[in-house]
């Protein structure tokens, strides 16, 4: 491309921006935005690691694996809400700094957008039907019914995965976007097709999936040793299959990372080469190292790191993943987020933040250390008076944002 | 720099981008107010659970709260950011002003609805795990948390319809936007109308209770609920009207499908028959019954109410300076926000859209029907299908057999000048009234067919004459030399 041909593409992604700007300094948004997406993509490789694993159990004649097969279904059923919900976040974000971008690779690929509802639906379903047909029976070492649900599941479950893929691509080539909506002479209104991916780039985040479901195991063993019913040989061989895969799957992503790298398109520069780039594939070694030193034997407390530390490195990708785009964006087409106008709006940048620290900060403490104990406990769990007094602070934080919400809301209004 | 921020556009032919985010919205409009109303009903019945020590109100609470994660939290928590998908891919400019102002109020949102989702697990898995009063705190603060997702996202409704002061377009700020009579009206409409729901979804759940003392008792409660939420309903929709603009009033008397209101009054008093039959004779109240009733009132009572308010606002699509269209159409001082139309007017809507190809940047005789049907994709296909099927046809607007010139003084008199109330100010240049005047007129008389025959034609007219260029210039260069020699 010439020097013209990168000045129209500059204009054009300039001349998209929302002219109502954004309400506060964008780098804001991008952190957020790399956060919750580690977050986010966390929760979608337990999703795809424990329903594997949930497979493989189904068709197995080994009874571990059966029994391990249906505890997975149940961390798989919680993951899906889970890296649904917290995947809202980074859509969020990526909307208000990369608008241009996120929005013109949605409409060119709008069936496909449209579908990733009804795909993701329908997976989830799937998923249900499966436990439905299952979940009755309390022996969990005969082969499941219905097994044809959880496949159809999975496989829905990549699909989505593969559209947001294909979207998150088409953000990375600009120049591209009009060849996309007029082929051959003719405007392509449909949206009928998916423009862009990198197959290893996909590979990649799909195959993450190995080293944190591994860690997945590595605590659940962790987590269930301590009841009073624990079947220790089954435990220890989940955690023992847990590191395995944590060494083997960390080397295979880490292959898949360098493939990646090595075919980033031309606008890229030699970003696989820089700090960033290297940092993404050493991130995912390192936890096969850490995993070698810090999980042997017993492990008691590291074992409950082995989540937190997945976390860790998918971090370090996201930050590596945020920074590719930049490259290209800002180095190779003069797109800078951090020039979006900001018209500064401090109550609703103050109030996300408050109640994101205090609201979700205590109500999530006490839901968790509550489902936590539970889950640790033979019976009926009752907590203690710390951990029902954290309850009732809960309340009256809860109770009082909505006070607040109305007392601002009717202040505003009488004015 | 002569480009505003207008994307592609999508069309779907069959029905129409606009009816695709309409079914999305209204079934999540289902899904989400059943799980706030019933997250509320949970908080109740768990509190009375824990004061009264009785375990069937905890099953219950634990049958309700499972069928709603299947059905409602895994399909509402998908058609949730699916109204985000589907208002990208059909209205991009519609959704981003609404982004863009309220960003931090939907991230606020987010926190209530992590823990919404967290709640709902353990609110169903945690029945007889966690004693009677862990689990009445629990669902306190998820029938709290869930009721703080709803009073959030109505704020930004109403910012839909009108911003919710004044003063915002003046003075700009998120509160200005957000806080006005509107919104607390249709707060108070949607909380009954949730209850509603949640009474007659209830009822599915409520059909399987086996003890008949208690299914009375269910029935009954259920019952009061759905009655007297419907009536406060229907009296804060009357409400409601009196906070919309004069215009949206005008749209609504004008354009409303004729089966709007007798619809809605039916479904009212069809769910108001159903809660007294089933509070009389509970053995009534059977899955099927109940099923049907949440499918009658998805159908006859949310779809007519959503799309009215969708109609209800144009020509706007958000805030009042946004057009359905996606071109901003009005000045906002108070977020530096300037009209998009004087630079259209300026240069005309095709040198306007960054996604004009070089192609039809000018109208001339061999781009002619595909510069009018790009004018078209832009202008009109937010409202009105091109196809046959779809949202309002453009053909149905016109009379048969209408001439070029004809159309060209509708397209001239009325469009470009905003004189119809309910649509946008289309300004366009003379040559893009003469194109866009051709496409609907080839539209109304041949219909798409004709319309994909005639830019075939054009393209390769196009490439045959660049192609006799390319050949010309060949010529030129091999005889240039010799005659240089």
């Amino acid at each position: 491309m010439d020097a013209s041909q990168v000045a129209q593409v500059t204009e054009m992604m300039y001349a998209l921006r929302n002219p109502a700007g954004v309400p506060t300094y964008p780098i804001i948004f991008i952190g957020l935005g790399v956060l919750t997406f580690a977050l986010h993509i966390l929760f979608v490789q337990l999703m795809l690691g424990t329903s594997a694993i949930t497979l493989f159990g189904a068709f197995s004649q080994n009874f571990y694996w059966r029994r391990l097969g249906a505890a997975m279904l149940e961390i798989a059923k919680v993951s899906v809400s889970v890296a649904i919900v917290i995947g809202v976040a980074p859509l969020l974000f990526v909307q208000v700094v990369y608008d241009p971008h996120w929005y013109t690779s949605n409409v060119l690929s709008a069936q496909w957008v449209i579908g990733f509802i009804v795909i993701l639906i329908l997976a989830y379903w799937a998923m249900y039907f499966y436990y439905f047909q299952n979940s009755k029976n309390a022996d969990k070492t005969v082969q499941p019914k219905s097994r044809w649900s959880m496949i159809l599941s999975l496989i829905l479950m990549l699909t989505v995965g593969f559209i947001m893929h294909s979207l998150t691509s088409a953000i990375l080539h600009p120049e591209l976007w009009k060849e996309w909506y007029m082929q051959n002479g003719v405007l392509d209104y449909s949206g009928s097709k998916l423009h862009a991916y990198n197959i290893w780039r996909f590979a990649f985040f799909i195959s993450l999936a190995i080293p944190v479901t591994g860690g997945m195991l590595v605590t659940y063993r962790r987590f269930k040793s301590v009841r009073e019913d624990a079947d220790h040989d089954y435990l220890n061989w989940a955690a023992d299959l847990g590191k395995k895969w944590i060494k083997v799957g960390s080397v295979i992503s880490a292959i898949l990372y360098v493939a990646w790298m090595m075919t980033l398109p031309e606008t890229a520069g030699d970003f696989a080469t820089s700090f960033w780039g290297i940092a993404g594939g050493i991130a995912v070694i390192f936890y096969a190292l850490w995993a070698m030193i810090r999980l042997r034997g017993e492990a008691r407390f590291c074992s409950y790191m082995a989540l937190p530390m997945a976390l860790v490195v998918g971090l370090v990708v996201a930050i590596s993943r945020e920074m590719l785009r930049y490259g290209i964006l800002n180095d190779f087409f003069h797109y800078d987020f951090m020039d979006y106008k900001v018209v500064m709006d401090w109550y609703s940048t103050g109030l996300f933040f408050l109640t994101f620290a205090i609201v979700g900060g205590v109500v999530l403490s006490y839901f968790l250390t509550v489902a936590w104990k539970t889950g640790q406990t033979v019976g009926v769990y009752t907590p203690s008076a710390t951990v029902d007094r954290l309850g009732t602070i809960a309340i009256w934080i809860v109770a009082i944002w909505m006070v607040q919400f109305f007392v601002v809301g009717f202040y505003i209004w009488a004015q | 720099m002569d480009l505003i921020s207008l994307y592609p556009t999508w069309y779907e032919p069959t029905v129409g981008s606009g009816w695709v985010v309409a079914l999305i919205a209204t079934f999540h409009v289902l899904a989400s107010h059943t799980s706030v109303g019933a997250a509320l009903l949970f908080a109740y019945l768990s509190h009375k659970a824990y004061r009264e020590d009785r375990e069937d109100l905890l099953d219950f609470v634990k049958k309700y709260g499972l069928f709603l994660l299947v059905f409602t939290y895994v399909a509402g928590s998908i058609t949730g950011p699916g109204i985000w998908y589907s208002t990208t891919v059909a209205s991009p400019n519609g959704i981003g002003a609404l982004i863009h102002s309220f960003v931090w109020k939907w991230a606020t949102e987010w926190v209530f609805f992590v823990i919404e989702v967290v709640g709902v697990y353990m609110i169903v898995y945690l029945v007889g795990r966690v004693d009677k009063k862990t689990h009445m705190k629990i669902s306190v603060i998820f029938g709290l948390a869930s009721l703080a997702t709803m009073v959030i996202i109505v704020g930004i409704l109403s910012f839909m319809m009108l911003p919710g002061k004044e003063q915002w377009f003046t003075e700009g700020g998120y509160l200005n936007g957000f806080y006005g009579t509107n919104t607390f009206i249709q707060l108070g409409m949607r909380v009954a109308f949730m209850f509603t729901m949640t009474a007659v979804v209830g009822g599915i759940v409520v059909a399987g209770i086996k003890d008949p003392a208690f299914k009375k008792e269910m029935a009954r409660k259920l019952g009061w609920l759905g009655i007297i939420s419907t009536l406060i309903g229907a009296a804060m929709f009357q409400w409601y009207l009196t906070s919309v603009p004069d215009q949206a009033l005008l749209v609504m008397e004008n354009r409303l499908p004729d089966y709007f209101i007798p619809s809605i009054v039916a479904v009212l008093a069809g769910t108001l028959a159903y809660f007294i039959i089933t509070m009389l004779q509970p053995k009534t109240l059977v899955t099927g019954f109940a099923g049907f009733m949440s499918v009658t009132i998805l159908v006859a009572g949310l779809w007519p109410e959503e799309t009215a308010r969708e109609s209800m606002r144009k020509p706007w699509v958000a805030g009042q300076y946004v057009y359905s269209n996606q071109v901003i159409g009005r000045d906002v001082p108070g977020m530096s926000i300037k009209s998009q139309l004087p630079t259209i007017e300026k240069v005309g809507i095709l040198k306007a859209h960054p996604f004009t190809p070089a192609e039809l940047k000018e109208v001339n005789d061999q781009n002619m029907i595909q510069a009018g049907e790009f004018i078209a994709m832009v202008y009109c296909s937010n409202c009105h299908s091109p196809s046959k099927t779809g949202i309002r046809p453009l053909y149905r607007y016109f009379p048969d057999g209408i001439t070029q010139e004809r159309m060209e003084k509708y397209v001239k008199g009325v469009l470009t000048t905003g004189n119809i109330a309910y649509m946008p100010k289309m300004p366009m240049l003379d040559s893009e009234v003469k194109a866009l005047s051709a496409y609907l007129v080839m539209n109304k008389e041949g219909g798409q067919d004709a319309v994909v025959a005639a830019i075939k034609q054009e393209v390769e007219n196009r490439n045959r004459a660049l192609a006799e260029k390319q050949a010309a210039d060949k010529v030129a260069a091999l005889t240039l030399p010799q005659e240089v020699k």
